[in-house]
């Protein structure tokens, strides 16, 4: 094994040799490649030289410029192609003298532009930075966009990864370190909507609407915009922001493009090998089998997902994509088939501390007090599957339609070991020891479908009306999730050695949850654009139905181990059964209420006005009205209170964008918008899910969260992909939903319960954006400043000295859960045509922040700065070939999780636990550590 | 002859005396009236729930005595919250297998000495014998009916003279969400509300599946009862969590699967007071057999947070001594304790009097004494750590009236039912005397006859649950 990973090094040593084989200089032809219509530079275009029967191609840098060198004298040809316009016309020249420099700058017409003047109204959906800079400079609201290019010099391969680059956005990870979800200037996930194409997708989520971002590979994408600001005519339901993933449409002509990548991780190793599992073939539960009266015994249970473990110390990731995109029938039909593969093995060495359900008031009030010192290793293996095909028809000049497909499955083998410290335990002493283990494997798979028919049609010179049919699937199933817990205490001689072993409990957990949307939506805008008073005025109306069915279940089974058999590292030995056979049976599963059945019926309409009301200033505004009704039943009895419920609510959300051009270049932007948050489906349905502290269940009488909007922004673009963007937003939340732990009847049952807090919480922050090219050296920075407060009440378990111990309620003023304080990105880039390179080192910061909200009083947990370094660059090998190469968190960055109480103030049976600790006036509870993660491959590029 | 006559006048003057004495007597019979129930519940019919298309019987009103009532399979019983049932002397009340008797309002079971009452399951055939069944096959564990929860309104709960039984089958979706408790719970018993008032006095708990008898919080009296056969593989058997106050005396068990009486302040609700729990007088007996877990007590235990006092206990070859937590701590400042006696069969029962780990304090006058000899607590003990009990194994024999020690023929799990057991003292045992009768029971809840406690027995000179005067346990 020791071999391949000597291979790799060749592998990497021999790229970077790569990367500086420069030729030398002699006759030179050199232009730059603009838009013709905007004049941006379209960096990426394809320059092709032919000489003497020879061909070179180069890419044309940031600036838009390219180069050829060391040519020799005589006749030549060039042509530029790039996707999404027309191939310029051949130019035909003479090289005559030495060292001659011909200057050929090239002008590339819009393909769309070609074929149809609707389509340029439609769309715009070029790959470049200089394109998306001019959507961001034209764009209505204030909006960020990564270009296709962008994300494809990126060392991420996942949406999520991408989206920390942008400003404002941070994300959170999983175990394994993946990004999963993104915190929008400080508003966490639930705040945040996702779209596909401007098409909300459903979440395959088991509890929330939002959409794990982790599920699609980036290189799916012709840009990634963060919009910021809502207009009447978008969804009303993301206040912190919306996250439009704009897929690659059908190009100008005959494209062909694959890459393929291989790469591994350096936290595997003999040592720490990789952990992989074959999936349970129990995909239903005995349950969904059999029927809910149908008692199961051991028998009907398989434990191959843990017996099936296997080591494997140098786990290869690999991925592979594949672009094919063409147009007939006269340019009039459009098709593009993208399809991405990825298979990547990653994991985690986490150390966590694991608090009991209550701290202790002794020493000091809220004093944490933990039971066991763990030792995790993930093991998460993450195939992903993206197709997406977009076909679109010219029908004549006035009518055009188009149907998108995408589907994208994702599945992640995870496997968790996880040990206890020996000698460490409560009730641990010099001569006994209490040992923990327990391993999980889990596969978790999750789909997406969505297939969109799209038209537009111009009515004449001043209507235009486009529509979309939706139809979308999002998919979860977590298929036997089995889980093994082993409990003993090791009495020891003195010399160390076990002399006897007493098992305190086994027990094996068989766990099935599935959750299904099904979304039907109709979408209709109507575009009346006359001229009043000379002026153009844009008059807009639609509206949007949507019929969404959520079906969910959920059960677990535990069987216990008997606990007279030691375990040896062999399952078959242990004669699992359940406690009482009653606890077998289906209907008797205590989480009846996760198996729900959800309608919901929505509905929006929206009135919008565009006009300019003096030469310089848009004005942007208008009104949308969305009702929402939801209809869910559980499998609860009868005399379940909250089984069943219909919530329905109407929101009337203004809003006004203002934006006055300075000049060209510059833009002023104020705007207001109102929009709301709707609950998640695990939230208002009384769901209840196990935690590490109290059971969470859901709420029915959750009310939607509402907030007032306002954002002012500076916008420079100087050309190129340069830019400065200074802006401040101001977010009003009203009815925001927190986690409050509530008596769930008895006085000593609590549980967390999602309530709206009476009071609102605020949020504001400014955020800054630069990036500027020097020839061949960018730079890209932006920083963001966010400062939340939310006031809730949490539990203080304190000593009176008259009462005795008390737990009463006080309020705790603290940041929105997720929310940093400051967020920000370093990049430089290197772009040289000439040496056919790119280059990215790119490094994020993310400010402290607040992880996990505790209920008790002074206990949240909090997620200490993280600084990640990647490097990524891709360079030209041969014609059409090229190499690239991703190196993902360089310093191997730690996740470290504390919480705000001196450790040196815990008493000294828990101060055996702590380990190493670094901050004197906190208390560090979990370590992450992810290592160094490298991908490199090829793309051919026809 | 004439010399016989005086004493034969003499023994048949006796004997006519004797006899006449015997002859006398006093016979009133005066009517005295008693107002009908005015809600009899009728047992004319099982109690259903099998027409009404849910599992709840709404009950409300008076069961008679002598009368036998029955509730359907699978049905939640259900008091409401502003209704009362009370359960008149002599009343049987047969559970059907996955049935629930849920408080609400107000529960009162007031059986008497001579009229016990009985929540039970017909037709079960004990076998107490040391050995009779395997843990496995005891209809004891099986969990035939889910028990007696008393909800977050029940005000008032009395359990008097009654027997419950085979309870604690898994209270499941339906029957937690009607109680306010919780789907996972298997207690035959649990009280959940700290304003409200559990009262059982001169009961038996039989059987069991995990905490035979959970207190969530709430104001307790627990006297007098006998604890048999309590939990399959863990529970303990008086479990008090966090808001819970009161007292627990004279209290038998025998065979219990961990702790006989536990105190614990974990969960304290907002609003509720600390637990504080006075234990006095009780007996246990090869207590922590059933629970595999090591390390988790087998008589009294008192963690986190929990403050109260014990005092005059009996511990007979429980697994694990008088426990103290140290971590999460009990509130040893307000935690006092002494006068309490162990006996151990074997040198391991003995190594765990002070059990390892924990903080329990040896107090002088605790039986054996701590100064029993130099190897039994050294001088350089510190709390929790590993000591050689040899010199106190089988030592100060208790003399039980039956209950021959140290034992013979069965391993110590065996031991889990009273049987023909009987253990009042015989004069002459060393329990005789030793008690610490200064100090006061806490008393939070009402007194009453039928409404409250009856009797809150004081501490008594004698260790253990029996005195020889005849008070404490009456069974």
């Amino acid at each position: 094994m020791k071999y391949t990973y000597f291979l790799y090094r060749l592998l990497l040593l021999f790229s970077i040799c790569l990367l500086f084989s420069v030729s030398a200089n002699a006759q030179t032809i050199r232009g730059k490649v603009t838009d013709t219509k905007t004049g941006e530079p379209l960096t990426g275009a394809t320059v092709h030289l032919t000489q003497d029967g020879v061909s070179k191609f180069v890419a044309v840098n940031l600036n838009g410029a390219y180069s050829f060198k060391n040519l020799k004298n005589g006749p030549y040809k060039i042509q530029v192609n790039y996707v999404g316009y027309g191939p310029s016309k051949v130019r035909e020249g003479n090289i005559t003298s030495v060292n001659e420099v011909i200057t050929v700058n090239v002008a590339l017409q819009d393909a769309d532009m070609q074929m149809t003047e609707i389509q340029v109204k439609a769309q715009t959906n070029k790959e470049s930075d200089g394109a998306v800079r001019s959507i961001e400079k034209n764009a209505p609201m204030v909006i960020n966009v990564l270009s296709a290019n962008a994300i494809k010099l990126l060392p991420d391969v996942t949406v999520a990864n991408a989206l920390q680059r942008v400003s404002g956005v941070t994300i959170q990870r999983s175990a394994s370190g993946e990004g999963r979800y993104a915190i929008i200037r400080g508003m966490d996930q639930r705040y945040n909507s996702t779209l596909v194409n401007g098409i909300k997708i459903p979440s395959p989520d088991a509890q929330y609407r939002f959409v794990p971002m982790d599920i699609f590979p980036s290189e799916m994408l012709e840009r990634l915009e963060v919009i910021k600001a809502l207009t009447p005519s978008m969804e009303g339901d993301a206040i912190g922001g919306v996250m439009n993933l704009v897929m690659k449409s059908a190009p100008s002509q005959f494209t062909f493009s694959a890459n393929v990548s291989g790469g591994f991780s350096t936290l595997f190793s003999s040592s720490r090998p990789f952990v992989g599992f074959s999936a349970s073939p129990n995909s239903k539960s005995p349950a969904a089998i059999n029927g809910n009266s149908y008692a199961a015994t051991y028998a009907d249970f398989s434990n191959k997902a843990l017996t099936s473990d296997k080591n494997i110390s140098t786990p290869f990731s690999s991925t592979a994509g594949l672009t094919i995109g063409d147009r007939f029938l006269n340019k009039k039909l459009g098709v593009i088939v993208s399809a991405s593969y990825q298979n990547i093995y990653r994991g985690s060495n986490s150390k966590q501390l694991t608090p009991n359900a209550q701290p202790s008031a002794i020493p000091l009030p809220n004093s944490p007090q933990f039971s066991d010192a763990y030792d995790r290793t993930y093991s998460t293996q993450t195939e992903r599957v993206g197709i997406h095909n977009k076909i679109d028809y010219a029908i004549n000049d006035k009518n055009k339609i188009s149907l998108y497909n995408l589907y994208i499955h994702q599945s992640e083998f995870e496997s968790r070991f996880t040990s206890d410290t020996l000698g460490l335990g409560l009730n641990s002493t010099g001569l006994s020891k209490q040992i923990t283990i327990s391993n999980r494997s889990m596969l978790t798979k999750q789909n997406i479908y969505n297939s969109t028919l799209h038209g537009d049609h111009w009515l004449g010179n001043e209507w235009r009306l486009n529509w979309d049919g939706v139809y979308s699937e999002a998919t979860r199933h977590q298929p036997d999730r089995t889980e093994f817990f082993y409990d003993a205490n090791k009495t020891l001689n003195n010399s160390g050695a076990v002399t006897a072993e007493v098992d305190n409990n086994t027990q094996l957990d068989h766990h099935w949850e599935n959750n299904r949307d099904k979304d039907i939506s109709g979408y209709a805008n109507l575009i009346y654009t006359p001229k009043i008073a000379g002026k153009d005025v844009e008059f807009s109306a639609g509206g949007l139905y949507r019929h969404k069915v959520r079906d969910a279940d959920y059960i677990t089974y535990s069987l216990t181990g008997g606990k007279s058999t030691l375990f040896n590292n062999n399952f078959d030995a242990i004669p699992f059964a359940f406690n009482s056979a009653a606890d077998g049976i289906g209907a008797n599963n205590p989480d009846l209420q996760n198996n729900y059945h959800v309608r919901e019926n929505d509905n929006a309409e929206y009135l919008q006005i565009k006009f300019d009301l003096f030469p310089k200033l848009q004005i942007l505004g208008g009104v949308r009205i969305e009702n929402t009704d939801l209809t869910y039943n559980t499998q609860s009895p009868e005399t379940v209170t909250q089984r069943s419920g219909n919530i329905k609510y109407t929101d009337v959300l203004p809003s006004l964008h203002l934006k006055y051009q300075l000049t060209d270049n510059q833009n002023i932007r104020a705007s207001y918008f109102a929009a709301i948050s709707r609950p998640g489906f695990g939230e208002q349905v009384p769901y209840k899910v196990t935690g590490e502290y109290y059971d969470q269940v859901g709420n029915p009488y959750l009310k939607h969260i509402t907030a007032d909007n306002y954002d002012v922004r500076y916008e420079f673009f100087p050309g190129g992909a340069d830019q400065l963007l200074l802006g401040s937003f101001y977010k009003k939340i009203y009815n925001p939903i927190e986690y409050f732990v509530v008596r769930n009847g008895g006085p000593s049952d609590q549980v967390i319960k999602p309530q709206n807090d009476p009071g609102n919480a605020t949020n504001y922050g400014f955020e800054a954006l630069a990036t500027k090219f020097f020839g061949v050296i960018g730079f890209s920075i932006n920083y963001t400043y966010t400062h939340s407060r939310i006031t809730t009440n949490k539990l203080l378990y304190s000593n009176d000295p008259t009462l005795g111990l008390q737990q009463t309620n006080v309020n705790q003023t603290r940041p929105l859960q997720g929310q940093a304080d400051h967020v920000g990105n370093a990049s430089v880039l290197y772009k040289s045509a000439k040496l056919g390179l790119d280059m990215q080192l790119a490094f994020v910061y993310t400010g402290e922040r607040l992880a996990q909200v505790s209920p008790y009083y002074n206990l949240d947990f909090y997620q200490h700065a993280y600084n990640q370094l990647d490097f990524s660059f891709e360079k030209t090998i041969a014609k059409r070939f090229s190499f690239y190469g991703k190196v993902n968190n360089i310093t191997n960055a730690a996740s470290k999780i504390y919480l705000k109480y001196p450790h040196g103030s815990l008493d000294a049976k828990q101060q055996e636990f702590l380990g190493k600790q670094d901050i004197a006036g906190q208390t560090l509870v979990q370590s992450d550590y992810y290592k160094t993660l490298f991908l490199g491959g090829f793309r051919y590029k026809l | 002859m004439k010399k016989y006559i005086i004493p034969v006048i003499c023994i048949l003057m006796a004997a006519a005396f004797s006899g006449c004495q015997k002859w006398k007597g006093e016979h009133m019979d005066i009517y005295s009236y008693t107002p009908p129930a005015a809600n009899p519940v009728s047992d004319k019919a099982p109690l259903s729930c099998s027409s009404s298309g849910s599992t709840v019987i709404p009950v409300k009103g008076t069961m008679l005595t002598g009368k036998t009532y029955t509730v359907e399979d699978g049905c939640d019983l259900v008091i409401n919250p502003t209704d009362t049932l009370l359960l008149q002397p002599g009343v049987r009340l047969n559970m059907g297998a996955g049935s629930s008797l849920i408080a609400l309002g107000t529960l009162v079971s007031n059986g008497s000495k001579n009229q016990p009452n009985w929540i039970t399951v017909p037709g079960i055939v004990k076998n107490d014998a040391p050995g009779g069944f395997t843990a496995a096959v005891d209809p004891a564990y099986a969990g035939k009916w889910k028990g007696i929860i008393g909800g977050p309104t029940c005000n008032l709960l009395v359990l008097r003279w009654t027997h419950v039984e085979y309870a604690g089958l898994t209270e499941g979706k339906a029957t937690s969400t009607i109680a306010g408790s919780g789907t996972g719970n298997q207690y035959s018993i649990l009280f959940a509300n700290y304003k409200g008032n559990f009262i059982m006095e001169d009961s038996w708990l039989y059987g069991g599946i995990d905490d035979p008898i959970r207190i969530s919080a709430g104001k307790i009296a627990i006297f007098r009862n006998t604890f048999e056969k309590n939990g399959v593989s863990g529970g303990d058997c008086l479990n008090a969590k966090g808001g819970t106050v009161g007292t627990m005396a004279y209290n038998m068990f025998i065979g219990t699967a961990t702790n006989g009486q536990k105190a614990s302040n974990k969960g304290q609700a907002t609003g509720a007071p600390q637990t504080n729990i006075v234990m006095y007088n009780n007996t246990f007996v090869s207590g922590g057999y059933r629970q595999v877990q090591s390390g988790r007590g087998g008589c009294i235990n008192f963690e986190e947070g929990a403050a109260g006092m014990y005092y005059n206990n009996v511990a007979i070859n429980c697994k694990f001594g008088y426990r103290v937590v140290g971590s999460p701590v009990a509130d040893v400042a307000h935690l006092s304790y002494g006068n309490n006696y162990q006996w151990a069969d074997s040198l391991s029962v003995a190594n765990q009097f002070y059990p390892t780990g924990y903080i329990t304090q040896p107090q002088s006058t605790d039986i054996p004494s701590i100064t029993t000899s130099a190897k039994y607590l050294p001088s350089n003990y510190t709390l929790g750590s590993i000591y050689d009990g040899s010199d106190v194994v089988q030592k100060n024999n208790p003399m039980f009236l039956n209950f021959p020690l140290p034992t013979v023929g069965h391993p110590l799990y065996q031991y889990n039912a009273i049987g023909n057991f009987n253990f009042r003292l015989l004069a002459g045992s060393p329990l005789i005397g030793k008690g610490n009768t200064t100090i006061k029971p806490l008393i939070t809840v009402p007194l009453d006859k039928v409404y409250g406690l009856s009797d809150a027995t004081l501490p008594g000179a004698d260790l253990g649950a029996y005195q020889l005067n005849g008070s404490g346990n009456q069974h």
